[in-house]
């Protein structure tokens, strides 16, 4: 129960994690686990099947893509608050990106067949987590805008 | 008297001289209208106001010496009268007495509050100082200034004849010259006495006052006797200095919530109320019931309190000021800062009894000088007149050092120049020539005390040779021009510098004001993105930078390699780190114009206000003074009347494409 409360307390520092009702985080917190990640180890390959969630609690992650002729570039860079991973709510897709530790950095970590399982049976848990997944994406779906529009073009 | 005609009878009245002995015949006048006299007394060895009966009362022959927790009595060379300053009694206590009873109840056959009738005896205030009576006018303002007035008060002083005196001494805690009520009575009495070698010069500030003194022994005033009355009260003003600088306080002691000296001062303060008791303004009361043993009857009595007493900020579910640090912070705050918002005016008035009577000789100037230490009065820079202003006459400069930046950018000091561009404004340009190249403008990056530095990125003819000059090369100069960053406009608020990519050139010197100035900040943050780390301009900068405590930094880039450890996205998801009220940030914004209109909509989503905004512009320009046309946009040349803008003032130029 210690380690729930934990995992609790740490998602109440998250923006994802903060404003879900305390039966919410509970839930999160026994659907998933705390996981800690050494610098530059990788969690997730670009291409793999989706398989987990993530919910950053401290340190950084980069999303890296392979470029042809470039090699691997970072694209987006994961603040603590923010989610890695989202694809696992749906089922059978695959990781848009590499997801890489830059720095020490821990996450709680949800396996996506259980939180997919979940969301079916709990509807006040998919009633509160996919609209901050729907904002993470679209967070994300506006940064990406920007880069493409190349704010430092000229 | 609430409020007298004083200025303009005081202007008017006729000044005489009153004899020493003949000062019983004042205090007898007063009586036979049927006032009680209160005056200066000595009482266990300090000056107490008190009631006299006749002259012999008043302490003759007396002086005092007061210094931080100190304060003494002694015998003086000389008979006069009042030759001390104040002691520990405020004159509230005859206006706002300690204790009053405001109302009674009672449940026996019948049920019922009751307010008694306010009971002011009419009485003489006989000594009256300039920072007493600015006192008073302190508490008219807040028992009778606002919607809700306080009776009692009104009429008690209302039924109160002042009797001012003039002081011809001061004490080293005295600093009404800093808070400006003294040392001269201005106003606010129906009598003003000066006291001088031979007796008294008086003159009346009421028709009462008048009736009075028309009925004394006086004669006229000799030039020699008007004269000393000037010279005494003007002695006390050379003599006391300011002591205390008060430009801006307010606003210096909001910045400084947090100053760790408001632990260290409460670690020494016992938190006795001397401080707020001995005060001629403080005005903070509890309301006591007292009830008989069968409960039938009760009074409410109101009682002077001090926001010192551990529980008076309590709720039931706690204290919002626990701590001795909160409320010795409450107590100086209000006196010096919140006092004005609420009353328009300071809550102090220089008298010195709070240093005086402090027990363990807390002395609050220097509290207010180590928590708000004074800073340099905000003076609103002018644009310095450029030289060379005309274009084809240029002021050589010599290239002092060349510093590569990234692959297509340098940076170059310039030395051997004119003043005019050592004055130049964080912000301004100047326009750049060769011989052989067309002018260029380039925005001023460092104002050092004998350079400037240009940021120049090789994008032209002009450009390119700027960047591949040797030190020792001289360049053609015009400036500075354009206007400039107002800084001053982020004083007190939260600056926010928001830069993309080369942006951070014309930025460079404004960070270095902002650092140089941290204290008039609440708080100095750097917002830098740029496409890849190696876009970055200023890395050892933004490394000191972000080493120092001055200025919160953070950078990012819009993508990198897998060896960039920083944030990657683009300069607008910093803005998710803003934690202020963003109504109080000012920012400061430069970049591509793309990046200037996401990260401008980025912070009006945040709520900062566009007026707040400041934005500098990129446009062609070729003469620099606003004559050629080529930086038109709109009904302004960037040139003349930029690069830097106000938000608000561009309107829906800003970012409107083809303008």
């Amino acid at each position: 129960m210690d380690d729930y409360a934990a995992v609790i307390a740490a998602l109440n520092k998250t923006w994802f994690g903060a404003e879900l009702s305390p039966e919410t985080q509970e839930r999160l917190a026994r659907l998933g686990e705390i996981q800690d990640f050494e610098a530059e180890e990788v969690i997730l390959h670009e291409g793999d099947d989706a398989k987990e969630m993530g919910i950053l609690m401290s340190g950084r992650l980069a999303l890296r893509t392979l470029v042809p002729e470039r090699g691997p570039v970072t694209i987006l860079s994961v603040e603590p608050g923010d989610i890695f991973g989202w694809s696992a709510v749906l089922a059978d897709t695959k990781a848009q990106s590499t997801v890489v530790a830059t720095e020490v950095s821990r996450a709680l970590v949800i396996e996506g067949v259980s939180l997919r399982a979940a969301l079916k049976e709990d509807h006040a848990l998919a009633a509160s987590l996919y609209p901050r997944v729907l904002k993470a994406v679209a967070r994300r779906l506006r940064a990406t805008r920007l880069q493409l529009l190349d704010l430092f073009a000229g | 008297m609430i409020t007298s005609p004083a200025h303009s009878y005081a202007a008017a009245a006729r000044q005489w001289f009153l004899a020493r002995e003949n000062l019983g015949a004042l205090v007898e006048a007063i009586r036979g209208t049927g006032r009680r006299v209160i005056g200066p007394t000595i009482r266990e060895g300090a000056i107490v106001y008190d009631e006299i009966q006749t002259a012999a009362d008043l302490p003759t022959g007396w002086r005092d010496e007061q210094a931080a927790g100190r304060y003494r009595l002694e015998r003086s060379t000389n008979d006069r009268v009042f030759g001390y300053t104040v002691g520990p009694t405020p004159w509230k206590r005859y206006t706002f007495p300690p204790n009053l009873t405001i109302a009674t109840a009672h449940r026996s056959n019948t049920f019922g509050f009751d307010q008694p009738v306010p009971d002011a005896p009419p009485l003489a205030f006989l000594g009256v100082r300039a920072c007493e009576i600015a006192a008073l006018a302190i508490q008219d303002k807040v028992f009778l200034g606002g919607p809700f007035t306080d009776d009692d008060f009104r009429a008690r002083r209302a039924a109160a004849f002042i009797v001012a005196v003039q002081c011809t001494t001061s004490s080293s805690t005295c600093f009404c010259t800093s808070m400006e009520t003294g040392p001269e009575v201005r106003g606010g009495y129906d009598i003003l006495l000066t006291e001088i070698d031979e007796g008294f010069v008086i003159q009346a500030g009421s028709p009462g006052g008048s009736a009075i003194v028309a009925g004394l022994p006086t004669r006229g005033l000799s030039h020699a006797e008007a004269g000393a009355a000037i010279d005494n009260v003007e002695a006390v003003r050379t003599q006391m200095g300011k002591p205390l600088p008060m430009e801006g306080i307010a606003e210096r002691l909001k910045l400084q919530l947090d100053h760790p000296r408001w632990a260290e001062v409460a670690e020494r303060c016992v938190e006795c109320g001397n401080c707020t008791m001995s005060c001629p303004t403080c005005f903070c009361t509890a309301v006591v019931e007292k009830s008989d043993l069968d409960g039938k009857t009760s009074s409410t009595e109101r009682q002077w309190d001090t926001c010192f007493d551990v529980g008076f900020a309590r709720v039931a579910g706690g204290d919002f000021r626990a701590r001795p640090r909160d409320r010795y912070r409450q107590w100086l705050t209000h006196k010096f800062s919140t006092w004005w918002d609420q009353f328009g005016s300071s809550g102090c008035v220089g008298c010195g009894r709070c240093i005086a009577w402090c027990p363990v000789r807390i002395d609050v100037r220097d509290e207010l000088a180590a928590i708000a230490p004074p800073i340099a009065p905000i003076v609103r820079p002018v644009a310095v007149e450029p030289v060379a202003a005309s274009p084809g006459t240029y002021s050589i400069a010599r290239l002092a050092s060349v510093r590569p930046e990234t692959e297509d950018t340098t940076t170059l000091t310039l030395t051997d120049l004119n003043p005019a561009f050592l004055s130049g404004r964080p912000g301004q340009f100047v326009m750049v020539a060769l011989p052989a190249f067309p002018a260029v403008p380039i925005g001023i990056s460092k104002l050092r005390s004998n350079a400037i530095d240009l940021t120049v990125r090789a994008v032209g003819p002009t450009s390119r040779a700027l960047g591949s000059l040797h030190p020792g090369a001289k360049v053609g100069l015009r400036g500075p021009l354009g206007t400039f960053w107002p800084i001053e406009e982020a004083y007190g608020r939260h600056a926010v510098v928001v830069a993309g990519g080369v942006g951070l050139s014309p930025l460079h010197g404004l960070v270095d004001a902002l650092v140089a100035n941290r204290d008039r900040f609440e708080s100095v943050s750097l917002f830098y993105g740029s496409r890849t780390p190696e876009d970055q301009l200023y890395r050892d900068d933004l490394a000191a930078w972000s080493a120092s405590k001055a200025i919160d930094v953070a950078i990012t880039v819009d993508r990198a390699g897998p060896e960039w450890k920083g944030r990657v996205g683009v300069v607008t998801t910093l803005f998710d780190m803003i934690s202020w009220d963003c109504s109080k940030v000012t920012a400061f914004v430069v970049g591509p114009e793309r990046m200037m209109q996401a990260s401008v909509q980025g912070l009006i989503s945040k709520g900062v206000p566009t007026d707040r905004i400041h934005v500098s512009m990129e446009r062609h320009m070729e003469c620099g003074i606003g004559l050629c046309g080529h930086c038109q946009m709109a009904g302004r040349f960037v040139c003349k009347d930029g690069p830097v803008f106000r938000l608000n003032d561009l309107g829906d130029m800003f970012n409107r494409e083809g303008i």
